[in-house]
């Protein structure tokens, strides 16, 4: 609409996608509490505050949709309609058509007017059944009266303004100014009759009527505007002269005066926000005049969407093609949203005004640091290490508050869940609640974004795989509703994430018949538990006997393992046949720092991050194997493990090069397993990692670098290239 | 001395076009984002030459606030005027009761929104 509101389109869409998540989120409270006034009040006023602003911003389908579910919103809150499931499963649909019209606002790509259309039905059906109110059409108003210009009136003015005019913070001064801003006034009477003694007068009160003339080259509108806020309580009349009648002999005044007005007459704006797109086929060919507009008009009225044959065809309901419509939206734009994303967060100034209070204070110690060491003696040692120690509480702090800063409450990722969890319990016709706890733990804002799709996947599996359906749960003695929990919660310096539900629990001889079956455990071995549960992280690995909608392809519990364990985490699963399972992610609360080993090959100092590492061992001789075509192999409580010689992968002069004297260092990630051989193992500390990529190339082997406490350059290695690196066999020179 | 504007919305973003509109006039803007706000942020006396208010608001609602306005002596004249939406034009009525100057409709472009404030400003 206006250029000067453009600026504030980002912040629109940021505001937007908060009011629809409280949308979304009250709409599924709604449905577990109709009753509850306060959420549908809030609910309201978000829709009603996305409407209002995108008007703003000219994005008049967004508006008009709004509008429309505004409306029925509306009728629920005033209690003229009841909140019945249907209604709340329209207004979720319309919902996540909003979602989809405020992203194609945004990027500008084209809008599915069918589905919009049909729903801006439904939702007008859904209002209008009980009290037939005409739709508001002048949704999409002109927000400037475009003035006009062509004759010169004159008017005759006859106001007398409500007592109560200055109580309104009204002056009737202000008005004549305005009249004489839109033409010329003349003959401006007061009208004093109404006015009491002096001592019966209230000075708070207006006891005056005017009665003037007016020469403008504006219409009667133009008038009746500057009235707009007292009219309808003022008596006003407006009557318009024939000009030239009466003051014939100042026409040509009038006239200028007309013409002077109307070159301040300012063109009213396009309001095409957000019509950027380049223009269809048939438009093209109608301008360069191939075609007509009726041969164009007559030619799209024959064309149809696929969903509208299939539909004719009864391939799919229509209700079928709105849904996969919507899905294709919400890729398009989620698509979209992933390239458009700008990575900017807010954060809350109470956490900037700490870190600079901190920085003060490290400013502070400096300086006393710098001013001890020009003339320092011996005796001021003690002095010395106090402010060393000032030094390392100041850092310390710094560093946690600015890691903080990029924290974000993990509620922000569990959200989507409770909309999830409906849509699953209703596909799946099982009864399901959900219990979030934890919501405001906190962690980096690139671990909650990468988090969203493993967690996503747990939870779909505990409904589909789960949680059995009503009957068999009521048959086990169980409630009815079955349960899933998430909880977030700080463990030491990580975060742990837990997905549980109160289903049938993972099935012990299930699982170890399917392992035999696809060769992954010898029939005769005795597996425990531990060493079973983790086989549903295999690929390929299902136990479902039939494949549903939701889950049960095969595919999924071996990518959210890697997609965890790519974060620098791990899974784990508790389980109890008949009473449930728990998915436990342990996550590092940030990809910046990291708890690393520091080990010692010869001279060199590697880190080797603390979560992969199992354990360390000095092994016995005779359990150190060399096995042709494997290479060297250690046997570890009766697993064989590939050992990898780092000083041979990295080129290294090593202190030790018999595995029995060095230390073995048994490594894990994506359940595979390999032991790295090392001189010794230094100590443990947290380490800020610097991308190899970024500064050097990348280097087999090596996830990272960091700069060690005295000031050179330690190598961070990457477990799963070492793995691969025990798998060719064939140790690389670096 | 550049005149006070205060803008109450709750819509961090409808506050923010009309506090830029404003402060681009010339006006000193406080924002509030309820009535609530809007009432504790001039409790203390201070005095403003324009109010704009949202009507539907958590905590505190538009006509609420013109009526608490209207009662403190520092805003018995004040020129309040509503931001309302076309279908909200029967809050109109409630909101001229309450002792609102006038109103805007919503969407406005920063013309209309800076000519209304002209009409009803004390000069």
């Amino acid at each position: 609409m206006s250029n000067e509101f453009a600026q504030f389109q980002d912040a629109f869409f940021e505001e937007a996608a908060e009011h629809l998540a409280v949308v979304e989120e009250g709409l599924l409270q709604l449905e577990q509490h109709p009753e509850d006034l306060d959420l549908l009040n809030k609910i309201f006023r978000s829709a009603h505050s996305i409407k209002g602003a995108s008007g703003m911003f000219g994005f008049n389908t967004v508006a008009q949709f709004t509008h429309k579910m505004e409306t029925l919103l509306d009728l629920l809150r005033n209690g003229q309609k009841a909140v019945t499931p249907q209604v709340a499963d329209l207004l979720l649909r319309s919902t996540d058509c909003l979602k989809t019209l405020i992203d194609a606002a945004k990027s500008g790509a084209p809008v599915d007017t069918e589905t919009v259309q049909r729903l801006t039905t439904e939702l007008a059906t859904a209002s209008s059944s009980d009290r037939s109110s005409s739709p508001q059409a002048a949704e999409s108003a002109k927000a400037s009266p475009a003035a006009q210009v062509d004759h010169v009136h004159e008017y005759t003015i006859d106001w007398t303004p409500p007592e109560w005019l200055f109580q309104r913070g009204l002056d009737p001064l202000q008005i004549l100014k305005e009249l004489g801003n839109i033409g010329t006034l003349s003959q401006v009477t007061i009208d004093t009759s109404r006015l009491p003694d002096l001592a019966e007068m209230d000075p708070e009160k207006c006891y005056l009527s005017w009665e003037m003339r007016l020469k403008t080259g504006k219409d009667r509108k133009a008038v009746e505007a500057v009235f707009e806020f007292v009219r309808e309580d003022s008596v006003l009349t407006i009557a318009e002269e024939v000009r030239g009648k009466e003051l014939g002999g100042r026409s040509d005044e009038a006239k200028a005066s007309g013409e002077s007005i109307g070159t301040d007459h300012s063109s009213p704006t396009p309001s095409d926000g957000n019509e950027e797109n380049p223009k269809p086929l048939g438009e093209i060919l109608v301008e360069s005049g191939v075609v007509s507009r009726e041969t164009l008009d007559q030619a799209l009225a024959q064309q149809k969407r696929v969903g509208q044959i299939l539909v004719e065809q009864k391939a799919a309901t229509p209700q079928q093609v709105e849904q996969a419509l919507l899905k294709q939206k919400l890729q398009e734009s989620s698509a979209q949203a992933k390239k458009t994303d700008t990575a900017s967060i807010r954060v809350d100034t109470a956490k900037i005004d700490k870190l600079i209070n901190l920085v003060g204070e490290l400013v502070i110690t400096q300086s006393m640091l710098s001013d001890l060491g020009a003339r320092f003696e011996m005796r001021q040692l003690p002095v010395l290490m106090e402010r060393m120690a000032d030094l390392e509480r100041n850092t310390r702090e710094i560093q946690e508050r600015v890691m903080s800063i990029r924290m974000l409450p993990i509620g922000t990722a569990f959200a989507r869940f409770p909309r999830l969890v409906r849509d699953l319990s209703t596909k799946a016709g099982k009864k399901i609640q959900l219990v979030l706890s934890g919501e405001e733990t906190e962690l980096d804002k690139t671990v909650i974004e990468s988090i969203g799709d493993p967690l996503t996947h747990l939870v779909r599996n505990s409904a589909d795989h789960g949680l059995e359906p009503p009957e068999e749960r009521l048959d086990n003695n169980k409630p009815e509703v079955g349960t899933i929990k998430l909880n977030a919660f700080h463990e030491g310096g990580t975060i742990c994430i837990t997905v549980g539900d109160d289903g049938r629990g993972l099935n012990r001889d299930k699982i170890l018949a399917k392992a035999i079956k696809q060769g992954l455990i010898n029939e005769n071995d005795k597996p425990t538990d531990d060493q079973i549960w983790p086989l549903i992280f295999k690929p390929g690995f299902s136990t479902a006997e039939k494949i549903t909608d939701v889950s049960g392809r095969g595919v999924g519990m071996d990518v959210v393992k890697r997609n965890i364990e790519s974060l620098g985490g791990t899974v784990t699963i508790k389980t109890a046949l008949g009473k449930g399972t728990t998915f436990a992610l342990k996550l590092p609360l940030t990809l910046a720092i990291i708890e690393g080993m520091t080990v010692r090959i010869g001279r060199e100092t590697y880190i080797v991050p603390l979560l992969s590492i199992l354990e360390s061992i000095q092994p016995k001789r005779e359990s150190v194997k060399t096995v042709i075509g494997k290479g060297e192999l250690i046997n570890v409580r009766g697993t064989y493990l590939p050992v990898v010689r780092l000083y041979e992968v990295f080129n290294l002069q090593p202190e030790h090069t018999d595995p029995v004297k060095g230390i073995l260092l048994i490594l894990e990630t994506e359940g595979e397993r390999v032991a790295v051989m090392v001189d010794e193992i230094l100590g443990q500390q947290q380490v800020v990692i610097k991308s190899m990529e970024q500064n050097f190339r990348k280097v087999e082997g090596i996830a990272g670098a960091t700069i060690l406490g005295d000031g050179t350059v330690g190598f961070i290695l990457d477990v799963r290239g070492l793995l691969e690196i025990a798998r060719q066999g064939a140790p690389l020179a670096a | 001395m550049s005149k006070t504007a205060l803008i109450v919305d709750d819509s961090r973003t409808m506050r923010q076009m009309v506090a830029f509109t404003l402060t681009n006039a010339g006006f000193t803007v406080i924002e509030a984002e309820d009535g609530k706000d809007a009432v504790n942020k001039v409790s203390g006396g201070a005095k403003m030459d324009i109010v704009v208010t949202d009507l539907n608001m958590p905590e505190m609602d538009g006509i609420t606030l013109i009526k608490e306005l209207r009662k403190m002596s520092t805003f018995k004249f004040t020129p309040i005027l509503m931001l309302t939406t076309e279908s909200a034009l029967e809050k109109k009525q409630a909101g001229k009761e309450a002792g609102a100057t006038g109103w805007i409709v919503k969407p406005f472009n920063p013309d209309v929104l800076l000519k209304t404030i002209a009409k009803v400003l004390p000069a």
